[in-house]
């Protein structure tokens, strides 16, 4: 029942109210159950939601203790409109739309995330200079296939995938501390036929414990070498739901990290379901009129 | 300088009393010194096994190597070529092996440990080398792009599940032969043989606890991360001042290969009732050197075996046999010792210093024994003849020390560490190998000394006569048991060597009197003849010499039937060849290589190269073929779509598609800011003076293709790397040097010569037969039409040295005793009686020893050990004949003032 409020989004006009109550629940809870209100908070952001986002690549060194890019980075932003759908809302669909550079301008995704570890994920790419759309096979669904980068970043589709709980063994390893925010460190593993299409074999999450958001997770692979790291910052209640306004993931095998910055989140938008449909990609017009009647609801 | 001469003989006849005065003294420094030597090998080597090693790492190339890897991954891999031995790689059977075999190199973790062996050739499995894999790519997990309505899809060409119908397969094989991106790659035309890419991270590991940056205490983001202005405006901070960690790379050495390539070997060796495997790459050409190593260490065991039968059989006195050996051990040990206390950095080169240390320190030890024992035969007690010993052959050692050092240290010229190293330990060496035979074997024989020749004749003495009691028909019998037993237990390569060791010996132990005794006479009938014999030959050398072909091959480098060269020819002959190299593509600039102008200049120089070296190269490929390939795919399969776009935005867009659905692949092409990218060749096995012309060619090719883009690319930079063909240059350029350096040292060796024997004429008259024994194996070589490689080079001045060592005993020993006696006749008479019995021994034991390299697996090492055999015979010869022929002829006085130049060997001999 938890989940479903929290799946719809209406736990941001009453999680003040349910702050302490939360907290109290919050020690009883196993690892498997952290696990799942985390990604209800995730697929929120994404659930009725139209966003715009910043993505920022660049080579990174470490000066003064702080890890600074060392090269212009490559900016990239981009509005997406996503929506919930299926059994509690579990399943995504999703599009983006490339504002900048002008080199990509128009390029679009349109994305379709099952909960269900049986069923593939589906995406479709636009390509401006082409006119042309095309289903690309997806990454998740087949053992040999790398996951995507996700529009040319250090983030890849894996990294955005949710659900698929049931794949993994989930283990709360200890309540610490990380960014001065108390945390669960929680590890999952996934299981042989997971581990198979998976670039990690073993991903260990901070997950704050008062707000469900990760500060921290670092993904290792199948020779425990860990090769990324996702850094969560800024976090704050964007129209009532916690989040990471910056999200940072370092490639710490090439040194390059992708920052996914987001400028606006807005929740609780009507999107039509033709919205989110291939012709959303293809027909500029179309998209354009739907987007400004979706930016009219915020206002 | 010949009074000076001869006080220095002196003193050397004066050296064993002089140190058996102090030695307890002596020999307890000498041992205490040894344990620390010993203790230092087994505490302080720094043995480097590494490949890099042979690479001069400011070279050009190499650093554009070094930027390669750190930019694109490692370029080192398996490439598993198998026959399928039903004849079918696309039959269900192997279709079924070779997606389980690729199964199993994918997840090796979840295999079951315990159908595997534990070792193989002794060589323990170590399950954990399989993490250096990296990604395994084969018929099984192939992906081809197809466009289907409105599906960009990435299809498996063979999907997981196998087909029911056999038609079905057909067609999945009439799909594979269609793909020209992996047609030779992965299959071959006809479908006999298949290919698992095994690539691996060997070259691009960090270092063992390397910790990243971002792991330091107190490391945050930089609070631009975190900071937000107004909705539109969230700029990361950024500074080019930023250092970004270096990472440092584990360095691979032969056992890491080696290791590597034994456990993946595990693995698909269960697969070979289905398949016949073929390897290739670094992996299995390291594992097979080191086989050659261990073989090298065998062939060391035989060798000292031989060595020690033969000085036992030629001194018959086990005293005679013992202390050299000890002298020579002592000698390897302070040479190995002593770099290992410095710090000196050792590498696998130091066998052959071993080797050196061995041959010339038999030369040293025999030398001395075998006067000592010319003396004591002559009725002197021990101290006298041990001190006549020294008096008469010290010079001479110490002369053959100084060229022998000064051959080696020529070495020190070159500009690779290793080669440097090399030549410093083996001068240390050569030196030693001096100083413990003047200091240490005097006292050891002082210790245990062979007794008196005629009173108590040893073991071997006994032996033979009774050998001699023997009726001529019991004789003849044992000799026909013994050859035909030789050669059916050993074979017919091995038993003819043990026939010619057992022939020669027999031949010295028991005429080398009557022989050197005709020498004289038969030299005096006929100096112009021989003189005129040797000289065509040394002409006919020279001439071979001119024809030599310095060039490495790696595949020749082994025998025919060897797992290499098969492997090497197969992998040739049926796919697309067993070496690749790379052209890097640095534009410095940000997006440079989505230039649509630039990417037809890449497109156009891949057309160029294998449009003019069809026979050498096989396949290119590049970001080039994926922007024609994606470009093609994205607009229905139509064939006027296979080509790059010449619009940026659509180049920019294709690669987007690209990058979005291969990430990795992407980063293995070209840079995160697509600045730069590189063209990988596929080519066939070749040797390295093919691939320096090559080189230079592209170089050429590569300049004509981009001149037009100076204007838009003023920085532009291509260039020509690759491990492999980085490999093949560095061995061109050692062999060149090494070349070049061998003729320095005989250079250097003939000053030495000019100045010992005091005299221009006789000086030039001594290099003469000096140069010949070093003539002769390379110009046999030039004629036979033999390549000269890297590896033969490197004991080229071992075996020169040696050979030119005896000439020097030689012609010191002349010099001397024409100062003594002031007679040429008389001089030639004793030096050929002395010296030539010391002569012949050193031959023999030093020459059939090195025959015995023959047999080695490593065709390097066999060609020298054999052509290095014939030299140093051939040195024999030149001592023996044509030195005195040309004394006889030119009569050299050598400075000696009032010389009898009379020749009469009947007076000089009564005399």
């Amino acid at each position: 029942m938890r989940r479903n409020i929290l799946g719809k989004g209406l736990v941001c006009l009453i999680a003040a109210g349910l702050l302490f109550p939360l907290q109290i629940i919050a020690q009883d809870l196993s690892a498997r159950e952290i696990m799942e209100e985390l990604e209800d908070n995730r697929r929120a952001t994404s659930n009725s939601a139209l966003s715009r986002m910043q993505l920022s690549t660049c080579k990174f060194g470490v000066r003064e203790g702080k890890i600074t890019c060392a090269e212009r980075p490559r900016v990239k932003s981009l509005e997406s409109v996503g929506k919930g759908y299926g059994t509690d809302l579990r399943d995504t669909r999703s599009v983006a739309i490339l504002l900048e550079p002008a080199a990509e301008r128009g390029i679009g995704m349109l994305s379709f995330i099952y909960d269900d570890g049986a069923r593939d994920n589906e995406t479709w790419l636009y390509l401006s200079a082409l006119g042309r759309v095309k289903r690309i096979a997806s990454g998740s669904s087949d053992d040999e296939t790398e996951p995507g980068s996700l529009f040319g970043s250090e983030f890849t589709t894996e990294d955005q995938d949710t659900g698929k709980l049931d794949e993994y063994e989930i283990n709360l390893l200890e309540e610490t501390v990380e960014a001065g925010r108390e945390v669960w460190k929680i590890e999952t593993i996934p299981n042989e036929e997971r581990a198979r299409k998976s670039r990690y074999s073993r991903t260990v999450l901070y997950v704050d414990k008062e707000r469900f958001v990760e500060l921290r997770i670092e993904m290792y692979d199948q020779y425990g070498k860990e090769i990324k790291r996702m850094l969560g910052s800024r976090v704050e209640q964007m129209n009532g739901i916690w989040v990471a306004r910056s999200t940072t993931i370092m490639n710490l095998v090439t040194n390059r990290l992708s920052n996914m910055a987001f400028l606006e989140m807005h929740t609780g938008i009507d999107v039509p379901d033709e919205f989110l449909t291939q012709r959303t990609l293809t027909d500029a017009a179309f998209r354009e009129t739907e987007l400004e009647k979706l930016r009219a609801q915020i206002n | 300088m010949e009074k000076f001469l001869l006080s220095l003989s002196d003193a050397f006849g004066q050296a064993p009393y002089r140190v058996l005065k102090f030695k307890n003294f002596v020999l307890a420094g000498l041992i205490v010194m040894t344990a620390v030597m010993v203790y230092g090998i087994y505490t302080r080597t720094t043995l480097d096994m590494t490949t890099d090693s042979f690479l001069d790492d400011t070279d050009p190339a190499a650093l554009a190597l070094d930027d390669f890897r750190e930019q694109f991954g490692s370029d080192e891999s398996i490439f598993l070529v198998y026959r399928a031995k039903d004849g079918n790689v696309f039959s269900r059977e192997s279709l079924e092996a070779a997606q389980q075999l690729t199964d199993d190199l994918r997840n090796w973790q979840s295999l079951d440990r315990s159908e595997y062996p534990e070792s193989i050739n002794g060589i323990p499995l170590v399950w954990d080398e399989l993490s250096h894999i990296r990604r395994v790519q084969s018929i099984a997990n192939l992906r081809y792009q197809e466009s289907v309505e409105d599906s960009l899809l990435s299809n498996r060409l063979v999907p997981s599940a196998l087909p029911e119908e056999n038609a079905e397969l057909g067609q999945i094989r009439g799909k594979a032969l269609s793909l020209d991106d992996y047609l030779l790659a992965f299959y071959s035309e006809d479908a006999e043989y298949g290919a698992i890419l095994i690539q691996t991270d060997f070259g691009t590991k960090p270092v063992e606890g390397f910790v990243s940056a971002v792991d330091a205490a107190n490391v945050s983001l930089d609070d631009s991360f975190a900071s937000f202005g107004d909705a539109d405006s969230f700029d990361l901070e950024f500074s080019e001042d930023v250092e970004v960690q270096e990472i440092e790379f584990e360095a691979v050495d032969m056992l890491g290969y080696t290791s590597f390539h034994v456990m993946s070997k595990a693995i698909y060796e269960k697969y070979e009732t289905q398949f016949e495997f073929f390897p290739v790459g670094t992996p299995p050409l390291m594992e097979f050197m080191l086989e050659m190593l261990s073989e090298m260490q065998v062939l060391g065991m035989i060798l000292i075996l031989i060595f020690t039968l033969l000085l036992w059989i030629l001194f018959r006195s086990f005293s005679a046999v013992l202390w050299p050996l000890v002298t020579i051990l002592l000698s390897i040990v302070w040479a190995w010792g002593i770099p290992a206390w410095t710090g000196v950095v050792l590498t696998t080169m130091i066998s052959l210093t071993i080797m050196l240390i061995f041959a010339v320190g038999i030369a040293d030890c025999v030398h001395v024994m075998s006067a000592y024992f010319s003396f004591r035969r002559e009725g002197e007690e021990h101290y006298v003849a041990l001190s006549h010993a020294y008096r008469k052959t010290g010079l001479a050692i110490l002369v053959t020390t100084i060229t022998t050092m000064c051959g080696v240290m020529a070495l020190t010229t070159s500009d690779l560490a290793m080669i440097q190293v090399f030549g410093w330990t083996s001068a240390v060496g050569v030196f030693l190998a001096f100083f413990f035979t003047i200091v240490l074997l005097p006292i050891l024989l002082d210790l245990w000394h062979p007794g008196d020749p005629d009173a108590d004749a040893s073991f071997a003495d006994k032996l033979g006569k009774r050998w001699h009691r023997l009726q001529r028909n019991t004789k003849t019998a044992i000799a026909v048991v013994y050859f035909v037993a030789v050669f059916a237990i050993l074979g017919l390569a091995i038993g003819a060597y043990i026939a010619v060791v057992t022939i020669l010996t027999y031949v010295v132990v028991n005429w080398q009197k009557p022989i050197l005794g005709r020498v004289p006479a038969i030299t005096a009938r006929h100096p112009y003849l021989i003189m005129a014999i040797f000289g065509a030959i040394f002409v006919s050398c020279l001439y071979g010499m001119s024809k030599i072909r310095i060039d490495s091959n790696m595949a020749e480098l082994t025998r025919e039937d060897s797992i290499i060269q098969r492997a090497y020819n197969v992998v040739d002959e049926n796919m697309a060849g067993s070496q690749s190299m790379e052209i890097v593509i640095n534009t410095n600039a940000v997006d440079g290589m989505m230039n649509p102008r630039l990417l037809q200049a890449v497109d156009e120089l891949q057309g160029r190269i294998e449009a003019r070296y069809p026979n050498e190269i096989s396949r290119t490929n590049s970001l080039a073929n994926i922007v024609k390939e994606t470009n093609k795919v994205m607009n229905d399969d139509d064939p006027a779509y296979d080509r790059i776009p010449d619009s940026e935005l659509m180049v920019s867009q294709l690669l987007y598609l690209f990058n979005s659905s291969n990430p990795e692949d992407r980063r293995a092409l070209v840079s995160d800011d697509y600045s730069k990218s590189h063209i990988t060749i596929s080519a066939y096995n070749a040797g390295s003076y093919q691939y320096q012309a090559f080189f230079t060619e592209m170089e050429q090719e590569i300049e004509e293709t981009f001149a037009g883009l100076d204007a838009e690319f003023p920085e532009l930079q291509v260039t020509v790397t690759g491990s492999m063909a980085m490999m093949m240059r560095m061995a061109d350029d050692l062999a060149r040097s090494q070349y070049a350096s061998l003729l320095l040292a005989l250079g250097i060796i003939s000053v030495i010569m000019i100045i010992t024997l005091g005299s221009l004429q006789g000086g030039l008259l001594a290099m003469i037969p000096n140069l010949i024994p070093a003539v002769l194996s390379f110009g046999l070589m030039g004629l036979l039409g033999l390549p000269l490689d890297a590896d033969t080079l490197l004991i080229a001045p071992i075996i020169i040295g040696i050979a030119v060592d005896d000439t020097i005993h030689f012609m010191t020993h002349y010099r001397i005793d024409l100062a003594r006696t002031g007679s040429i006749s008389q001089a030639l008479i004793s030096t050929i009686r002395d010296v030539g019995q010391a002569v012949m021994f050193t031959t023999m034991v030093i020459a059939l020893s090195f025959a015995l390299l023959s047999f080695s697996g490593h065709l390097g090492m066999a060609k020298m050990g054999f052509f290095g055999s014939i030299a140093i015979f051939f040195a024999l010869l030149c001592d023996l004949f044509l030195i005195p022929a040309m004394i006889i002829t030119f009569k050299p006085t050598f400075g000696v003032k009032n010389a009898n130049t009379e020749i009469d060997f009947s007076k000089a001999v009564q005399a």
